[in-house]
């Protein structure tokens, strides 16, 4: 593979993965004042 | 996760828990898109700069209109509308307003008829791989003049009996219509709850499988498709057909510009987030699409027939890559059986979970305004679904399912959503809108989006219109081109027309139910709808 083509995967990748965990882990957490 | 901050609104359902609505949401973007449609509107659009497309359309298109859809859902559900014509009707009032939302009922509607039949085809060839019924049939032609055969195209030697799609299809939409008639919280959720992880885990498993094949002689190491998906040929970032298919895939694979989304998010209150589960939804869809969509259908297909002969697979249709090209490449794989059995059923689930919420918005039409039982509007609606279903049975070889894919599940899609960003942006106003959307939000989106819904978000779309409508809608309207590609045969014209004057019948249907609905129920246009006390 490319490091273009590497490069474009990882951080496509990392952004999509990156913001679904975000995204989970913030919902998990629960909104500010709810306990849980 | 902690649940009941969703709160039943009067006596409509409501989600019972956040992780059955995202789960929910994830189902219905998660289709047959992100698994058949990506790898092949990207393979045949130049891999890489198509990839760069799609991310500016999903930022600049896909996510301010799923946004948008997920407010304009939830404001219609203070007013216990979980369907466009009354959605529209409580943000914008004015007499036109319940008619444009009659497009999309329309829309939903159709589309859903022609996704079960395709999302049968999944359940036969599960089942066809688990019981090896095309194995021995290792070769591209034999493999798709076996699907020709299924699909019941004339000329080719007959495999199954002429009733086999119609049993798959049958089992298809009963399966559906139960789910769809135990309700939101006892059936969608359920179906959820066990049906996403497990399509999740499917796709793992065939991720795996995918990067550990050895090419065959003529193949090429899976490797090299990814390469090909990801390496940016930017001399191709100036055809616009690029950046069209990029734009019509974030519609597709979002499920926006259909009416399912918002009918979803109107079974939430106030007091819930729609930012944040919004953003959770679209990006399980970006990670089911991007990460394991990419690299199980390309990849695999490059480890058989080459990148080259990948591309010209691709290009050949969606349906070629996932119903030939993959059998032939499990068929030379260990435990292929179950590879074809796992591919199959991952997508009848991301066919059935889109296809349930893709009817629920004429259900809830339906049981909200002519105050009829949700078993049986399910049911009745159901017949409808089989009976124009089985037209496309008979028809699939002249263009009849292409005909009706394009006006309301490609085209239709950009109008609905048009019109929905101006009622919702414009008309209702953009402030008052961007309240409305962080009402109970756990993030606040950046300001700049607020300027993208207003502003960009609608430009593109119209672009979009405008570009398609004078390159491709013409021609297609015109009887020019066919829906599906290519020159239209003559012998097809008839099948053509016959789509389209049933498209405008289901249109003109809608429209009279909605004037009735509105006379019957003594709506008052100017005066807004009344709000459920909550």
């Amino acid at each position: 593979m490319t490091p273009l083509a590497l490069a474009f995967l990882s951080v496509s990748w990392s952004v999509v993965l990156g913001v679904t965990i975000w995204a989970f882990w913030r919902i998990l957490r629960g909104p500010p004042g709810s306990g849980g | 996760v902690s649940v009941s901050t969703l709160r039943v609104i009067d006596a409509r359902e409501a989600w019972s828990s956040r992780i059955g609505l995202i789960l929910a949401m994830a189902g219905n973007a998660v289709g047959l898109g992100n698994f058949l449609r990506f790898p092949t509107q990207a393979a045949a659009n130049g891999g890489g700069s198509f990839m760069i497309a799609y991310f500016v359309a999903l930022v600049l298109l896909g996510l301010p209109l799923m946004w948008i859809e997920w407010g304009l859902g939830r404001h219609g559900g203070r007013f216990r509308k979980g369907h466009m014509p009354g959605m529209f009707a409580a943000v914008w009032w004015h007499p036109a307003a319940k008619y444009l939302g009659a497009i999309g009922l329309v829309i939903p509607m159709i589309v859903m008829i022609y996704y079960t039949y395709i999302a049968s085809w999944t359940l036969a060839f599960a089942f066809f791989s688990a019981t090896g019924d095309y194995w021995g049939r290792g070769t591209q032609e034999a493999m798709v003049a076996y699907l020709r055969s299924f699909q019941g195209v004339d000329g080719v030697e007959r495999v199954h009996s002429p009733g086999t799609p119609v049993v798959f299809f049958l089992l298809t939409l009963g399966l559906i219509l139960w789910v769809l008639s135990r309700g939101v919280s006892r059936g969608i959720e359920r179906m959820v709850r066990i049906g996403m992880p497990a399509l999740f885990l499917f796709a793992l498993v065939l991720v795996v499988a995918v990067l550990l094949q050895d090419p065959a002689p003529e193949g090429d190491s899976p490797i090299a498709g990814l390469q090909f998906i990801y390496e940016p040929d930017f001399s191709r970032l100036g055809d616009a057909r690029v950046w069209l298919a990029a734009a019509g895939q974030v519609f597709f694979t979002l499920s926006v510009g259909m009416g399912s989304l918002q009918a979803y998010a109107s079974y939430l209150s106030r007091k819930d987030d729609i930012i944040l589960n919004g953003l959770a939804t679209a990006s399980v869809n970006e990670t089911a699409e991007v990460v394991l969509g990419s690299t199980i259908a390309i990849p695999a297909a490059v480890t058989f027939f080459g990148v080259s002969g990948a591309i010209a697979i691709a290009q050949s249709g969606a349906f070629n890559l996932g119903f030939a090209t993959l059998p032939v490449v499990f068929q030379g794989m260990a435990g292929g059986r179950v590879l074809g059995l796992l591919w199959f059923g991952l997508l009848f689930i991301a066919g059935i979970t889109s296809a349930v919420a893709m009817l629920t918005p004429v259900t809830a039409f339906f049981r909200e305004e002519f105050g009829l039982r949700r078993e049986a509007v399910t049911w009745a609606l159901g017949v409808i679904v089989l009976g124009f279903g089985l037209l496309h049975v008979a028809w699939l070889e002249h263009g009849f399912l292409d005909e009706w894919d394009y006006w309301a599940g490609t085209f239709g899609l950009v109008v609905l959503a048009a019109i929905e960003v101006v009622i919702f942006m414009w008309l209702f106003g953009s402030k008052r809108a961007w309240l409305s959307m962080h009402e109970g939000a756990e993030i606040q989106l950046p300001a700049p989006f607020r300027l993208v819904m207003t502003w960009i978000t609608p430009a593109y779309l119209f672009l979009i219109l405008g570009w398609w409508g004078v390159t491709a809608a013409l021609p297609i309207l015109q009887l020019r081109t066919a829906a599906g590609g290519g020159p239209l045969d003559p012998a097809a014209v008839p099948y053509v027309l016959a789509a389209r004057v049933i498209l405008l019948g289901f249109l003109i249907a809608f429209l009279i139910l909605v004037r009735i609905a509105w006379k019957r129920n003594g709506y008052v246009d100017r005066a807004g709808l009344e709000e459920a006390a909550t």
